[in-house]
């Protein structure tokens, strides 16, 4: 029933309201209104009678008038007034009350009656007698007419002032009924009238509250505040209708919000890492350049030694400054892109191939190299650092023979790149150190300038993540192992 | 929510007192309604009778009325005091030639022996009216019946109580003078054998009372009653006319003659040396015994009185014919009975 009335459309449930009013606040007029007929015909009745009373009492002073008259004059127009006037009081005395009642009223309203009978009967013998010239008698029946004409009189007098009195008395009683009902009407068409005006109240506010509270909303959000609640849709009608509206415009403002935030963030974490990347990148060739002045210089100059060489004849010679030239070339060439493991690997050993010419063969690097890793894409100038760090800082000052380790195996999805040495190893705080990107104080000497610093923050850009390097010592003099972990698939297909 | 449910809670609250109010109103009205249309359903009666009596007001009458319209009622029928209802004083001559007009179904009359009376209860016979006639008679009409107190019955308990006194009581005069108030206006016989009665009785008595008592003189007195204030005025004469004529022993026969005297005695300061049998026990009179101004008073059973009126009536309508003498009980009450007398009637009550 609720929900029904819920359903309906705002014009019909306010129309619905004051109908409803209107029609109450109708009825009460108009039981006040039948209220009041009712005493007017009341007070009509109570006179009715009285007046019955005067006119009967004025008809027969007519039939007692003409009597006489006719007696006096015996013209037949007095006959005729008797007649006439006769018969209209024997007309309105037969209305008259016929019981015998515990009314007072009644019971002499019917002596009243009958009385008129036997004064009419008396009137009528006194006419007859006097027609017929019968003067002893008529007198006799006259004068017993006039005694009972006055006993009639008297009667009706009495019945009258009795009847009056009992008028006013029902009339006093009525109109303080009648004072009782108006107070008592008034009393409530009062109250009616108050609580009509709460009942309005309380339902246009119900109406009207969903409209505040969306009015508060709109408030709320032309502030520029999209977190706020949806108002909730009470009715069907129109409030409901824009209500429903609302809740829908604000949800999609708030999506739509919240996808252009996501995208922003993405846009700036992409250029975040781009430009780390070629800030680490720039340094490193900042840093190299700063090492080799002019390679191209430096190609030319080894190019010259390596031809004067196989002209003299020193093969060995020639072969050393050829590799030494490819080693510088690579740097210069590749610096700044990405390369594959093959690539690195193969920088790794004209680095070794150099380094056993300058230290007479002194370190014994071992390869066990998965071929199908070879394609693989990596950051340049990652591995050769890693190697040079093993010499230095590794197997430079051991006294054994060192030796150095490259494997590269797939794990998975994962390409591996495991350097090991034999060498001096590391303390447990070096190894933190390290892992924690901060190279060794002395580092900078004897090297081509790229420290472990640097590698780790390159490969780690380029990953992506963290766990894409791995330094590991059993202890000092029990060697270290470095690892580099590379996604197989993005590599491929980046 | 809690707010919707409490707005929700109130309209059925304020729908609910517009109903009640709105019940409430037509309530009212329906009771005002009735308070203004109530109808008269009065009882109706198959009979219509009409008591006529001289002075209708007084006590004795209203008694009689009362009991005559408890019976009345009880047989389907109503009787009416028709005096009452005018304005003005109407003979009761008058008010029979009404009664007759009116085509009353009986009239009861305290009519007497009056010629004009005789021929109104002639002139209701022929009417088809039966005439019942009320303590005093007219014998020689067409009256249906007579109902009243055995009148020699009465003037003998008088003559008893006059004796009584003669007997037990101081008197100062040679003889005891003994004055018997009767109606001058009313031929009543009924009067008249009383007075009779009472005369027989003093009389019989006298063998008897030689030597024990003073002589008895009795004396007539006429009260006129043919107007409002002439039973006082008369009453008044008795006192008036010196103090050795004042009588020792005032005997009345109507409620009117013996208040008349008590007061008169009161005022006249004789009280204890005029003596006063009175008639009718009204409440004035129960207390002129208690306090010792009227010797004793007849009491008459007005309740009977007014039940044989009706009784006769209603036998005459049922049988067509009923007894020509009703005769009520009369008791004598004086100070000995008085008190129990009270009692009985606030039992009565």
């Amino acid at each position: 029933m609720i929900n029904k009335i819920k359903g309906l459309p705002l014009r019909i449930k306010m129309t619905g309201i004051s109908l409803a009013v209107n029609m109450l606040v109708f009825i009460i007029n108009i039981v006040l209104l039948v209220a009041m007929n009712r005493m007017s015909d009341r007070i009509d009745t109570v006179y009715k009678a009285n007046l019955q009373l005067n006119e009967i009492s004025a008809a027969i002073k007519d039939v007692q008038d003409s009597m006489t008259e006719y007696l006096d004059t015996k013209t037949s127009d007095s006959l005729e007034d008797y007649y006439r006037s006769a018969q209209s009081f024997a007309e309105m005395t037969e209305v008259l009350g016929d019981e015998i009642t515990d009314s007072r009223l009644g019971r002499m309203e019917r002596s009243v009656k009958n009385m008129s009978a036997a004064y009419l009967d008396e009137v009528g013998q006194t006419v007859d007698a006097k027609r017929g010239r019968n003067v002893e008698k008529y007198r006799t029946r006259y004068e017993e007419a006039t005694r009972l004409y006055g006993y009639i009189n008297n009667y009706i007098y009495s019945l009258n002032n009795e009847r009056f009195m009992d008028n006013t008395e029902s009339y006093r009683e009525m109109l303080t009924a009648f004072r009782r009902f108006e107070l008592f009407g008034n009393l409530i068409m009062g109250a009616v009238i108050f609580t009509t005006a709460l009942l309005i109240l309380n339902l246009t506010s119900n109406l009207m509250r969903p409209l505040r509270s969306l009015a508060g909303m709109a408030d709320e959000v032309a502030k520029g505040n999209f977190e706020i609640s949806t108002v909730p849709a009470e009715s069907d009608d129109e409030i409901g209708v824009v209500t429903r509206a609302f809740n829908k415009m604000v949800a999609s403002v708030q999506d739509y919000i919240e996808k252009i935030r996501q995208s922003a963030e993405n846009e700036r974490i992409l250029k975040e890492k781009e430009l780390m990347m070629e800030t680490h990148l720039k340094d490193a060739q900042l840093k190299y350049l700063q090492a080799q002045i002019n390679p191209h210089f430096l190609f030319n100059t080894l190019n010259a030694g390596a031809q004067l060489a196989m002209m003299e004849g020193a093969d060995r010679t020639y072969e050393y400054v050829q590799v030494m030239s490819e080693f510088f070339r690579y740097n210069v060439k590749k610096g700044s892109r990405t390369v594959t493991i093959g690539e690195e690997l193969e920088l790794v050993d004209n680095y070794i191939y150099i380094l056993n010419v300058r230290f007479s063969g002194d370190i014994h690097y071992e390869k066990d190299i998965d071929a199908s890793l070879t394609d693989v894409e990596m950051p340049s100038m990652i591995l050769q650092p890693i190697v040079e760090n093993c010499v230095n800082h590794g197997i430079r000052e051991m006294l054994g023979e060192g030796k150095i380790k490259m494997s590269v195996y797939a794990l998975d999805d994962t390409a591996c790149i495991r350097i090991e040495d034999n060498g001096a190893g590391m303390d447990e705080e070096t190894v933190e150190r390290l892992r924690n990107g901060r190279p060794a104080s002395d580092e900078k000497k004897d090297s081509n300038g790229i420290g472990m610093d640097n590698v780790y923050a390159r490969l780690k850009l380029f990953a992506g993540t963290d766990d894409c390097f791995s330094i590991e010592s059993d202890g000092p003099g029990k060697g270290s192992r470095f690892t580099i972990y590379l996604d197989i698939k993005g590599s491929r297909y980046r | 929510m809690n707010n919707k449910k409490f707005n929700l809670i109130s309209i059925w609250v304020i729908t609910g007192t517009l109903a009640v109010l709105t019940g409430l109103l037509l309530i009212f009205f329906i009771a005002f309604s009735g308070s203004l249309s109530s109808p008269h359903d009065d009882v109706t009666y198959g009979k219509y009778y009409v008591l006529i009596t001289d002075n209708p007001g007084s006590s004795f009458w209203q008694s009689v009325y009362s009991s005559a319209l408890e019976e009345a009622k009880e047989k389907d029928a109503y009787v009416e005091m028709i005096a009452e209802n005018l304005s003005g004083d109407y003979a009761m001559t008058d008010l029979m030639e009404m009664a007759i007009a009116a085509r009353a179904d009986g009239i009861i009359v305290t009519a007497g022996e009056a010629d004009g009376m005789t021929e109104l209860i002639e002139k209701a016979y022929k009417a088809g009216i039966p005439v019942i006639t009320l303590l005093n008679d007219n014998t020689n009409s067409e009256r249906l019946s007579f109902v009243g107190v055995g009148n020699y019955n009465l003037g003998k308990e008088y003559g008893k109580l006059i004796i009584d006194m003669a007997n037990f009581r101081e008197f100062a005069g040679e003889t005891i003078d003994v004055t018997v108030l009767l109606d001058a206006g009313s031929e009543d016989s009924g009067q008249n054998v009383l007075a009779a009665a009472i005369q027989e009785a003093i009389e019989k008595d006298i063998p008897d009372a030689v030597g024990r008592h003073k002589p008895i003189a009795i004396s007539l007195e006429a009260v006129d009653a043919s107007n409002n204030f002439s039973v006082e005025e008369s009453v008044r004469k008795l006192f008036v006319s010196g103090k050795e004529n004042i009588p020792d022993i005032i005997v009345c026969l109507n409620e009117n003659d013996t208040n008349s005297v008590y007061q008169a005695v009161v005022d006249y300061n004789e009280v204890g040396r005029v003596n006063i049998l009175g008639y009718y026990d009204s409440d004035a009179i129960l207390k002129g015994i208690e306090r010792d101004v009227i010797r004793a008073t007849l009491s008459i059973d007005t309740g009977q009185l007014g039940r044989y009126c009706i009784d006769a009536l209603t036998e005459y309508y049922e049988t067509g014919n009923t007894s020509q003498y009703f005769t009520a009980d009369s008791y004598v009450i004086d100070k000995t009975n008085v008190g129990e007398y009270r009692k009985g009637e606030q039992h009565d009550q």
